[in-house]
């Protein structure tokens, strides 16, 4: 008796200095709930909101630019006070921190008002960490002729933000998977550095001679690894022909023939010797360094290929998206969009004065110019942003890939994570580790379809 | 004589040559075995120096020596963040976290090396406990009191639920044990109280393990990045959220980052080797009764 007694009291201190017990997490599908509209404010009516961005994490042009943009809204909204804030966390890119840093101040009953969160978050956003349709908050007219104005959002990036009809997220950032190339190693494999691969058996054929004339390495896709998460992937499967998801949201299709196709052409690549058994950190760096032949990759590291280039010496340039054959290639997006969190009235007005703000035509002027985001208010390159377009060519490949894009298809359900990584898991081992396609993405497809809830949205 | 016989082949000249050969070959291997390992710990901390000198555009070069030698990444960290305020934060929460560490440690560890009192056991347990209950664990109940009292984004935040460390309360209390228990007894037949006895008795036998353990709580403290990136989320206000800056989306800012991180490095080496051999035999003579 007297053991028992003992551990249950060191159990119970043990317990109370740990300090367990204290907060609690409480989360519920808010899609549904009825959102009231939020009211003007009156011109003398004080509000502070927090904005969490994973902008704010980074020093530099990143930080500074922001910080620049929230003292020019202040100028023209003395009634609101922002406090800027970056997300919790200790992951390497701190972009992959924002959706638990959300939830973990959501469980102290205090999320951010604004949360700059990614597309592939959208249904968890919507339906666990409470975003709040904008349509309902301030009338689906406000939010339709915000996307508009002298230049108004590429078609169709101003959908990205929507969930079951209604618009929850303004987009904000994205790239789609550009084909980054060393115009210098081409040269040097005897290759035409104007006429860039243009599919994927050009892109092996010409990784396969840039190897065998320079010893330099061929061609990598960022897409394959968990790191990359799945956006630059559901570009390749789609442009196959394939889905990762059906379109009612309720299965998982990556192991149907056209998706392990398309997984078995990266595979191959690396089989050949065409492409390194890289990871995606060893991929960014080898290319920088004028050591990789091409690299599909986000637009986002444009400024550190440009940086080693001018370093190392090697010319850069850019294509689009290669595609399978003759069928076009589907390019998606990566990215983030702005959500509304606030439960309280005044704050989710002052929230969308500084979306507002932040999409605005200025806006996109200073964080393209000073970051070197895309626009997505594309008209702003024949415009305010004329020069930064003709210094940037390759920006060019974006701004016409997002007129064919199609949406970075979030998984559903709470499990969303666990789905979207078991796959790229699976791809991970399919491309880099040599294991059977078929049989690989079926047994991760069956794993991950256990996860998706009945009826799925 | 047979005696005789069999041991003298033992000690002729050249069989003390034989031995004392095997003996030499035996230390300079050992000394190029840990040479060897030596080495290897060092490399990591050369090549961040090399890398924060390396010129901009050399600063993917794989070549081991950094040549030109170039300070922009350092021009470029001072640029980017306030390195000296930076420094002064990071110290001041490193200190008074050590400071509450040690103190809390103290006053435990002589409640349970100078008195017997009932479920004392069990209690030692509970602290032993509490040092195996993982961060993660504690991490959100933490902060959600943090949030209630009003602490966080401030250094106040981040040092208050690490006033207490269950090592220290171990070390201490295994320190304080090998005071001979008449000690305290002569003191107490002096006239002093338990207060007086731990200051002027027990503390100034303790000296070198409060040195050693403080400058390891300091270490400790000084290299945390998981609680302040949880508790200092509008500022980067410490050194390792600093660092932690220069990585982003859109690639990594090698440089500065190298740069900055080896002048965080530089405090905590000086501490380390002024106190080098108090530490040390600090931490021998916690295994010793």
């Amino acid at each position: 008796m007297r053991p028992i007694r003992l551990a249950a009291v060191a159990l119970a201190a043990t317990a109370l200095l740990a300090g367990c017990g204290v907060g609690g997490a409480g989360s519920a599908d808010s899609a549904s709930a009825t959102v009231q509209r939020a009211p003007e404010l009156t011109p003398d009516q004080k509000v502070s909101i927090t904005f969490e961005s994973y902008n704010f994490g980074q020093a530099g042009p990143w930080s500074d630019t922001f910080n620049g943009l929230l003292t020019a809204f202040r100028a023209q909204h003395p009634n609101i006070t922002v406090t800027a804030q970056k997300p919790q966390g200790n992951s390497s890119n701190p972009a992959a921190d924002s959706v638990s840093s959300v939830q973990t101040q959501a469980a102290t009953g205090n999320p951010p008002d604004v949360a700059q969160l990614g597309f592939s978050d959208m249904g968890f956003t919507v339906h666990q960490l409470g975003a709040k349709p904008l349509d309902d908050l301030v009338g689906a007219d406000t939010v339709r002729q915000s996307f508009g104005g002298t230049h108004p959002y590429a078609a169709a990036a101003a959908s990205l933000g929507q969930l079951d009809g209604k618009t929850y997220g303004v987009p904000f950032v994205l790239s789609t998977p550009v084909l980054y190339y060393n115009a210098s190693l081409f040269t040097a494999a005897g290759l035409d550095p104007a006429k860039p691969p243009a599919t994927w058996a050009e892109v092996a054929d010409a990784a396969a001679k840039i190897k065998a004339a320079t010893g330099k390495e061929g061609a990598y896709a960022d897409c394959v690894t968990t790191q990359a998460k799945d956006w630059c992937l559901q570009s390749i499967v789609r442009s196959n022909g394939g889905r990762v998801l059906s379109e009612d949201r309720t299965t998982l299709q990556y192991a149907e023939p056209k998706s392990v196709q398309a997984v078995s052409t990266l595979a191959d690549m690396v089989k050949s010797g065409a492409s390194p058994k890289f990871s995606q950190q060893q991929a960014v760096e080898a290319f920088t360094r004028g050591d990789l032949g091409m690299i599909l990759e986000s637009s986002s590291l444009q400024g550190t290929f440009a940086k080693g280039a001018k370093g190392a010496g090697w010319q850069l340039r850019g294509a689009a998206t290669p595609s399978f054959g003759s069928t076009p290639a589907v390019p998606t997006n990566s990215g983030a969009a702005l959500y509304i969190l606030s439960n309280d009235p005044a704050k989710q007005r002052a929230a969308w004065e500084l979306i507002t703000f932040l999409t605005s035509d200025q806006a996109f002027t200073d964080i393209a110019k000073n970051i070197g985001y895309l626009p997505l208010r594309t008209g702003l390159m024949n415009d305010s942003l004329k020069d930064w377009a003709a210094a940037n060519p390759t920006t060019g490949i974006n701004v016409d890939q997002l007129n064919r894009m199609e949406p970075w298809v979030s998984f559903p359900g709470d499990n969303y994570l666990q789905i979207r990584d078991g796959m790229m898991d699976a791809v991970e081992k399919v491309v880099l580790q040599g294991a059977d396609a078929q049989a690989t993405l079926t047994e991760a497809e069956q794993r991950g379809q256990a996860l998706v809830p009945t009826g799925a949205r | 004589m047979t005696l005789i016989e069999v041991t003298t082949p033992a000690h002729t000249p050249s069989d003390g040559a034989v031995v004392l050969r095997e003996s030499r070959v035996r230390t300079v291997l050992g000394h190029v075995v840990l040479g060897g390992l030596g080495l290897l710990c060092i490399v990591p901390v050369y090549w961040l120096y090399a890398t924060s000198l390396r010129a901009p555009e050399d600063i993917y070069s794989l070549r081991p020596f950094p040549w030109p030698l170039s300070v922009a990444s350092y021009a470029e960290a001072r640029d980017t963040v306030d390195l000296p305020q930076l420094l002064l934060n990071t110290f001041v929460m490193a200190a008074l976290i050590a400071l509450g560490q040690l103190v809390t440690g103290l006053l435990a560890g002589y409640a349970f090396a100078a008195w017997r009192f009932r479920l004392q056991n069990t209690l030692y347990l509970v602290f032993v406990a509490t040092w195996l209950v993982p961060f993660q664990v504690t991490m959100v109940p933490n902060y959600a009191l943090l949030n209630q009292l009003g602490t966080l984004n401030t250094i106040t935040g981040v040092v208050i639920p690490n006033l207490c460390s269950a090592l220290a309360v171990i070390m201490l209390r295994s320190h304080l044990r090998s005071i001979p228990h008449e000690l305290l007894e002569a003191a107490r037949m002096d006239g002093r109280g338990a207060w007086s006895t731990l200051w002027t008795v027990v503390v100034p036998n303790l000296w070198p393990a409060l040195a050693a353990l403080g400058v390891l709580l300091f270490i400790n403290a000084w290299n945390e990045y998981f609680w302040p990136a949880l508790v200092l989320q509008r500022t980067n206000n410490v050194l390792q959220l600093a660092l932690h800056s220069f990585i982003g989306p859109e690639g990594t800012q090698w440089g500065p980052l190298m740069a900055t991180a080896g002048l965080a490095c530089l405090p905590v080496l000086l501490l380390y080797l002024i106190l080098q051999r108090r530490i040390v035999d600090g931490f021998v003579r916690s295994g010793l009764k």
